[in-house]
C-alpha cells in the first residue's frame, strides 16, 4: 500500500514533469478546479467563468477586509525591473554574445512565465491573476502617466480633449485585448487589434477633437498610440507576443539552430559585394547587427520597425552606391545570418499581426520589414539550389559543425566588436585624461588662489601690525623719558594722569640735558663708549653725527630751538639738532646694546628712531621749555612742574625699553640709584638683567621689523639720518636713568605689573 | 453608397492644402535582376539617372508626390529583387499594392521570357484591382534591341496591361508609366472598384483637411466597454 502511494505519486510527478516542455495539457487540467464540469481558464486561475467570478467576490471582500490599497497595483511595480533590464539592453549592443545570453534568458523567463500562465491552479500568482481578473481588470496608472508625460513631449500642440482621446483609446484598447486575449486565436485578435486601430483612425477623422490636426500628425498620433498599447501588451506574457496557442518559440529556437548552422554561407554564396577586409565594411555590418539585434529589445512594433529600418539603411550603405533592391536583399540574408537575431519569428510576427497594418504595407519601415521578412523566409528555405551550390558540397557545409563556417567572418565581426570595444575604451581613457588635466588646473588655480591669499593675509597682516605696533614702541622710548621723569618728579599717581603728549617733550629735554649739563652721563659716555667702537656701524655713524653735532651745537641755541618748535620746520630742527646733542650721550647707550643682541641693533634702533619720531612730534606742546631747559638747565623748576605730569604715564613703558638698551648702563648706574631709592637696588638688578635683553629682542622681533619698515618711511620723510638721531636721543636717557634710577626702580616694578600705560602711549603717536 | 462616400471625399479633396496630399499609392517594381528597376525608380523619384550620381543610396524605397485629376497622390515605390532564388520569398513585396511596374530589359530577351512568371506571381499575389503597368527599359539603346515594340505589345495586350517602352536613363517616357499608373488606379478607385477600406488595397485615404472641421458626428465613443 505503502508503495502504491509513493508508486503513484511519482508518476504523477514524472507525468508532470514530462506536460512541461512540451506545453500540453491534459484535458482534466483544463476543467474547472471546483469541479462543476466546466472548463477552466488559466487566467481565471483555473476556474470556469462563473466559479471564477465567485471566488473573485470572496477575493474582492477579503481584500477589502485586509484594506489593501495596492491591490491592482502590483503588476506595474512588477514590470518596470523588466523593462529596466530591457532598456539597459537595449542601450548596449557592444557585445553580441552578451546579448544573446541575455535573449536566452529572457526566453528562458517567458517560459517559465508561460508554463505558470498554463499550469497555475493555486492563486499563488499575484500578478497574474490582479493582471486577468477580467471585470475588474485596470490598466495601470504608469501607462496613463507615461502616455500623458510623452503626449506632452511629442504632440505640444495638440489639445488636451486629443490628449483625452488617445488615453482613452490605449485604455480601452488594452481591456479589449486583455478580454479577447484568451478566447481568440491569434489571427482572430491580430484581426481585431486592426479594425481597433482603423476605429481610431476614423475616429480622427471625424472627431471634432481631431478637426485642426492634419494627416500628417494623424499618422504619429496613431503611432504614438500603437506605442503605448502595444508597449504595455508586450511584456505581458504570452498575450501578443509570441502567444500562446501558436508555436512561436519553437520556430524561434528552429530559426536560431538554422541560422547557426548556416554559419559557413560567406558573401560569395549570396553574390553579394561585401569585403571583409575593409574596415568601414565591417563596421557598417557590425552597426546593421547591432540594430537588428536591438529589435527584440523594443517592445513596439513601431519601435520595432524603426531597428529594421536602421539596419536596413546601414545594409544599404554596405552594399555601396547605387544599390537596389537585387544588393539589399542579399546583404540583408547576410546580415540576418551573421546577427541570428533573438526570437526572430516571434518578432517578426509580432509585428506583422500588431502593428498598424496600413503602416507596415506603405512607409520606409514597412518596406525594410518586408524585406527583413523575405530573408528570413529564404534563411528558412535555403536549399543548395537557393545558393547555386552543389548539393553535394551543400550537404557537407551543412553537416559541418556550426562552429567552423563563419570563422572568417566571426573573426572579422569580433575585430570589429573589439575595435569598437578598443576605440570607447579610448575615448573613455580620453575622457578620463581631461578630467585629470582639469584637475590639475583646478588645482593650479587653486594653488594659485592660495598663494595669493596667503600674500593678501601677509599683506593685512602687515597693515595691521603696522598700525598697531606702533604702540609698542612708545613704550621703549618713552620709560627712558618716564624715568627721567620720574626721577625729578618722583610721583607715581601723577604720572599716570598726564598726558602722554607731555612725555616725549620731557624726553628730549632730559636728553638734551644728560649731555649738557650733566658730568656723570658724560663718563657713562666715556665708558661706553668702548663698546662703540666695536659695533662698526654705529661708529661711522657718530662720526658723522658727531660732526653734525658739532655744527648743530654751534645753531642751537635754547631760544631758537623754541621758536622753531612751533612750526614745522622747527620740528625738523628740532630734531637735528637734539640728535645731535643726544649723539654725545647716546654713545654710552649704544654700547650695552650690541652685546645683548647684536642682530636685533638696526631693527631695534629703527624702531627706536619711529618712536622718536612720533615722540618728537606730538611733543611741540611742550617741547620748547624742555629743549631750552634741557640746554639750559635753567628751566627746570618750572617745567618739572610740567613734565612731572607726562612721565606718570608712561613709567612702565620706560621700564622695558631701559631692559633693552641699558643693562650694562643700569648696571653701572644703578649703585647710585641704590643709594637714592630704597625700591630699585633689587629691582632694578634683577629686572633689567632678565628682561631687557631676552624679551624685548625675542618677543617683538617679528613686529619690529615690519613695525619698522613703516615707521622708516615715516621717517625717511624727515630725514634719512632721523634713526641714528632718534636712537641719540633715546640713548641719553639711559643716562639720566642712571641719574634717576632710584625713580626708574620704582617705576620698574610698576611696569611689570602693569602695561596700562602703553595704550596711552598710541595716543601721542597718534598726535603727530 | 459607395457614391456617396466618394463625392463626400471629392469634397474634402478639393479644399485640401497644396503640400496636402489625398492619397497614398502604394507601387512595387518587378523584374529580372538587371532589367533597370531602380533606375526607374530613381529617375522617377530624383529626375536622375543613378549611373550620374554614384554616391546616391537607398533609392530602392522612393515616394513622388504627383497629381492626378487635381489630386495630390503620393507615390510609394518598392523596389524588389529580381533573381531567380528570391522569387519564392519576395511574395511579401506584393502585399497591398496598388501598382506593379514589371519591367524587361528590350536588349535581353530572357528578361522578357520572364514576363510570364512575373506575371502569374502578380496576378496571384495581389488584389485583382491592381493596376499592372508592362515596362520595356533601356529604349535608348535601340541598337541593341532583342525585343521588338510589337511584340511586347501584343503580349500587354493579350493580357490586358498598359505598356510603353521607356528609358531610364535618358527619362524618357518614365513618368509618363508611373502617371498612367495612378490615373488607372485613380479611376478604380472613382468606379467603386477598389475598396478603399481594405488593407490590402494598396491604397491610403488621407480624408483630412486641415482647418475644415466635419459635419459628421463624432465616431462611436472608443471608450466603450465593450
Amino acid at each position: 500500500m505503502l508503495f502504491g502511494a509513493n508508486l503513484q505519486r511519482s508518476y504523477k510527478y514524472m507525468n508532470f514533469a514530462s506536460k512541461m516542455p512540451s506545453l500540453r495539457i491534459d484535458q482534466n487540467d483544463l476543467k474547472c478546479k471546483n469541479g462543476c464540469d466546466y472548463y477552466g481558464n488559466p487566467q481565471w486561475q483555473g476556474y470556469c467563468s462563473k466559479c471564477h467570478r465567485e471566488q473573485m467576490l470572496r477575493q474582492r471582500r477579503a481584500e477589502k477586509a485586509s484594506s489593501n490599497p495596492s491591490a491592482t497595483l502590483p503588476r506595474p511595480e512588477q514590470k518596470k525591473p523588466e523593462r529596466g533590464t530591457k532598456q539597459a539592453s537595449h542601450s548596449s549592443f557592444s557585445k553580441f554574445e552578451e546579448k544573446r545570453l541575455r535573449q536566452s534568458e529572457t526566453l528562458a523567463k517567458k517560459a517559465n512565465l508561460l508554463k505558470f500562465s498554463v499550469f497555475k491552479k493555486s492563486s499563488t500568482d499575484d500578478h497574474d491573476h490582479s493582471e486577468r481578473r477580467a471585470p475588474e481588470f485596470k490598466v495601470p496608472p504608469m501607462v496613463n502617466e507615461g502616455m500623458k508625460r510623452d503626449f506632452r513631449t511629442r504632440f505640444p500642440t495638440l489639445g488636451a480633449e486629443t490628449d483625452r482621446d488617445a488615453r482613452v483609446f490605449v485604455h480601452s484598447f488594452i481591456m479589449d485585448v486583455m478580454k479577447c486575449a484568451n478566447v481568440m486565436s491569434v489571427d482572430e485578435l491580430s484581426e481585431r487589434v486592426q479594425r481597433l486601430y482603423q476605429r481610431f483612425m476614423k475616429h480622427m477623422d471625424t472627431s471634432q477633437h481631431f478637426a485642426h490636426v492634419d494627416s500628417d500628425t494623424k499618422e504619429l498620433l496613431m503611432d504614438f498610440v500603437e506605442k503605448h498599447a502595444m508597449n504595455y501588451l508586450h511584456d505581458l506574457p504570452s498575450v501578443v507576443f509570441s502567444p500562446s496557442g501558436t508555436d512561436d518559440e519553437r520556430l524561434d529556437r528552429a530559426m536560431s539552430e538554422r541560422i547557426q548552422q548556416l554559419s559557413w554561407v560567406g558573401e560569395r554564396h549570396l553574390e553579394c559585394k561585401l569585403d571583409r577586409r575593409h574596415a568601414a565594411c565591417r563596421q557598417l555590418l557590425y552597426k546593421a547587427i547591432s540594430e537588428l539585434l536591438g529589435m527584440d529589445s523594443a517592445s513596439s512594433p513601431g519601435g520595432k520597425l524603426t531597428r529594421v529600418r536602421r539596419c536596413c539603411r546601414h545594409v544599404l550603405a554596405l552594399c555601396g552606391a547605387p544599390a537596389s533592391a537585387d544588393d539589399l536583399l542579399p546583404a540583408l540574408i547576410f546580415t540576418v545570418l551573421k546577427a541570428n537575431p533573438p526570437r526572430l519569428v516571434s518578432n517578426i510576427n509580432f509585428v506583422t499581426r500588431f502593428c498598424n497594418a496600413q503602416r507596415l504595407m506603405t512607409g520606409e519601415g514597412g518596406y525594410y520589414f518586408t524585406n527583413l521578412c523575405c530573408a528570413v523566409s529564404f534563411i528558412e528555405n535555403l536549399t543548395a539550389e537557393s545558393l547555386n551550390m552543389d548539393k553535394k558540397e551543400f550537404d557537407c557545409y551543412m553537416s559541418m559543425p556550426a562552429s567552423i563556417g563563419g570563422s572568417a567572418w566571426a573573426a572579422a565581426l569580433s575585430l570589429c566588436g573589439a575595435s569598437r570595444e578598443a576605440e570607447e575604451q579610448r575615448e573613455a581613457a580620453q575622457r578620463l585624461l581631461q578630467d585629470a588635466r582639469n584637475m590639475s588646473e583646478r588645482a593650479a588655480a587653486l594653488h594659485a588662489d592660495a598663494v595669493c591669499f596667503q600674500e593678501q593675509i601677509a599683506k593685512k597682516v602687515e597693515d595691521v601690525l603696522a598700525k598697531t605696533p606702533l604702540e609698542i614702541k612708545p613704550r621703549r622710548e618713552l620709560p627712558r623719558l618716564c624715568k627721567s621723569k620720574t626721577a625729578i618728579v618722583t610721583p607715581l599717581i601723577d604720572l599716570e594722569l598726564n598726558p602722554t603728549p607731555a612725555e616725549p617733550q620731557t624726553a628730549i629735554t632730559e636728553e638734551s640735558r644728560p649731555l649738557v649739563g650733566y658730568t656723570v652721563p658724560s663718563e657713562d659716555n666715556s665708558q661706553s663708549s668702548q663698546p662703540t667702537i666695536a659695533d662698526p656701524v654705529p661708529n661711522v655713524e657718530k662720526d658723522s653725527i658727531t660732526d653734525r653735532i658739532n655744527n648743530t651745537d654751534t645753531v642751537q641755541p635754547a631760544s631758537s630751538i623754541h621758536e622753531l618748535e612751533h612750526t614745522n620746520t622747527a620740528k625738523q630742527g628740532t630734531q637735528e639738532t637734539e640728535p645731535k646733542l643726544n649723539i654725545l650721550g647716546f654713545e654710552v647707550i649704544e654700547k650695552p646694546s650690541p652685546p645683548k643682541s647684536p642682530q636685533n641693533l638696526d631693527q631695534t634702533w629703527q624702531l627706536k628712531q619711529t618712536s622718536s619720531l612720533e615722540l618728537l612730534t606730538p611733543s611741540p606742546l611742550g617741547f620748547t621749555p624742555f629743549d631750552s631747559r634741557s640746554i639750559d638747565e635753567l628751566m627746570t623748576p618750572d617745567e618739572f612742574g610740567s613734565d612731572s605730569l607726562a612721565p606718570g604715564l608712561s613709567n612702565i613703558n620706560y621700564d622695558i625699553d631701559l631692559s633693552d638698551f641699558s643693562g650694562d648702563n643700569s648696571v653701572a648706574e644703578d649703585p647710585p640709584k641704590e643709594a637714592k631709592d630704597p625700591f630699585s637696588p633689587e629691582g632694578l638688578k634683577k629686572a633689567f638683567d632678565p628682561f631687557a635683553p631676552q624679551p624685548t629682542a625675542s618677543t617683538f622681533k617679528e613686529v619690529l621689523d615690519k613695525f619698522d619698515e613703516f615707521s622708516l618711511t615715516d621717517n625717511k620723510t624727515n630725514r634719512t639720518f632721523d634713526p641714528f638721531d632718534v636712537i641719540h636721543r633715546n640713548d641719553p636717557f639711559s643716562p639720566e636713568r642712571k641719574e634717576g634710577s632710584s625713580i626708574l626702580d620704582d617705576s620698574d616694578s610698576p611696569t611689570t605689573a602693569c602695561l596700562l600705560p602703553s595704550p596711552l602711549q598710541p595716543q601721542s603717536s597718534n598726535k603727530p | 453608397m459607395l457614391a456617396v462616400l466618394n463625392s463626400h471625399e471629392m469634397l474634402q479633396i478639393m479644399t485640401s492644402g497644396p503640400y496636402n496630399y489625398s492619397y497614398i499609392f502604394k507601387y512595387i517594381i518587378i523584374g529580372d535582376m538587371g532589367v533597370g528597376k531602380s533606375c526607374l525608380l530613381h529617375q522617377f523619384t530624383d529626375k536622375k539617372f543613378m549611373a550620374d550620381c554614384p554616391h546616391t543610396i537607398g533609392v530602392e524605397f522612393g515616394t513622388r508626390i504627383i497629381e492626378v485629376a487635381g489630386q495630390k497622390i503620393k507615390l510609394q515605390i518598392w523596389d524588389t529583387a529580381g533573381q531567380e532564388r528570391f522569387r519564392a520569398v519576395t511574395r511579401s513585396y506584393y502585399r497591398g499594392a496598388a501598382g506593379a511596374l514589371m519591367v524587361y530589359d528590350i536588349t535581353r530577351r530572357s528578361t522578357y521570357n520572364h514576363l510570364s512568371s512575373w506575371l502569374t506571381d502578380t496576378r496571384n499575389l495581389t488584389n485583382p484591382s491592381t493596376v499592372i503597368f508592362l515596362i520595356g527599359n533601356k529604349s535608348d539603346l535601340d541598337g541593341q534591341r532583342d525585343v521588338t515594340y510589337e511584340e511586347a505589345k501584343q503580349f500587354a495586350d493579350e493580357n490586358g496591361l498598359m505598356f510603353v517602352e521607356a528609358s531610364a536613363k535618358t527619362g524618357q517616357n518614365v513618368e509618363e508609366a508611373f502617371l498612367e499608373t495612378a490615373k488607372k488606379i485613380y479611376q478604380s478607385i472613382q468606379d467603386g472598384r477598389l475598396d478603399l477600406n481594405a488593407a490590402e488595397s494598396g491604397v491610403q485615404h488621407k480624408p483630412a483637411s486641415p482647418g475644415r472641421p466635419l459635419a459628421a458626428p463624432p465616431a462611436a465613443r472608443d471608450n466603450c466597454s465593450c
